[in-house]
């Protein structure tokens, strides 16, 4: 009894060793990135055009410290800044610093809006920094950050 | 795509600024998921544009990507200048697009 159970049990483990390296490679080809995938440096150089990002206080951004489900992150943005036509925010963007695609939204506003204000809900698949960049009418980047801690990844 | 615009507060005046919510009813796949029975990628669904006009001079558009949530929502401001129509056309990746309309009525 104990050497048929022997067999069996390395037989079954002798077949495992030969179906691996095909689950292997599978997993591998369907890990290809995302074609939408960029990284962070890439997204804000897009962004920015190479100029400068100034840390700023009068972006603020609202978003939880510690986020249970990955899946639904809220975050809201807000730009102090008159809204008139000569001084207004030209756009909100929206990163998530290490998501596969950092790119959330870009936002492009007007001053109609009256204020510069965006609010909205993200996947973040890990811990990580999630970042607002402010473009103003005069060229200048503003930028905010907050470091959001992930419980459950909210892909896949 | 079924959407919903709500104006937060619901009475204002001209001249205010009201928090306007767009939310669509879409899946917004990322691409990456995988169909659990057969093991195949779910292929990239998702909102990519989103324009607001008002009295169709446009006031907000938005470029956004599969990182929002499922059912997205979003939310902006808007200095109310008068009666008017708020007209959202949302459109995603696959080529579906959707206009929604609503009436803003300040009182007062």
């Amino acid at each position: 009894m104990e050497r048929r159970s022997f067999l069996k049990g390395f037989g079954a483990a002798a077949a495992c060793a030969i179906a691996l390296p095909h689950v292997a490679s599978a997993a591998e080809e369907k890990k290809s990135a995302s074609p939408m995938a960029m990284n962070f440096e890439t997204a804000v150089a897009a962004i920015t055009g190479g100029k400068a990002l100034t840390p700023s206080a009068k972006v603020k951004m609202e978003a939880p410290e510690i986020a249970e489900n990955g899946a639904v992150v809220p975050v809201k943005v807000t730009v102090e800044s008159p809204m008139s036509d000569k001084d207004y925010v030209k756009a909100i963007h929206i990163l998530a610093s290490k998501n596969g695609n950092v790119r959330c939204a870009n936002i492009y506003l007007t001053p109609a809006n009256g204020e510069a204000f965006f609010g909205t809900r993200i996947k973040l698949g890990g811990t990580q920094d999630v970042v607002a960049i402010a473009e103003m009418s005069d060229g200048t980047f503003l930028t905010a950050k907050q470091n959001v801690k992930v419980t459950i990844g909210g892909c896949g | 795509m079924k959407t919903l615009i709500k104006i937060k507060p619901k009475t204002y005046a001209a001249g205010d600024i009201v928090k306007i919510d767009f939310m669509a009813m879409h899946p917004m796949e990322t691409g990456m998921r995988k169909n659990k029975d057969t093991g195949a990628l779910i292929p990239a669904e998702y909102i990519d544009e989103v324009k607001f006009l008002f009295n169709d001079t446009l006031v907000t558009k938005m470029v956004i990507w599969e990182s929002l949530s499922v059912n997205p929502l979003m939310s902006i401001s808007f200095k109310v200048p008068g009666a008017g129509t708020l007209k959202v056309i949302a459109k995603d990746n696959k080529g579906q697009s959707v206009e929604s309309t609503t009436q803003i009525t300040p009182k007062g």
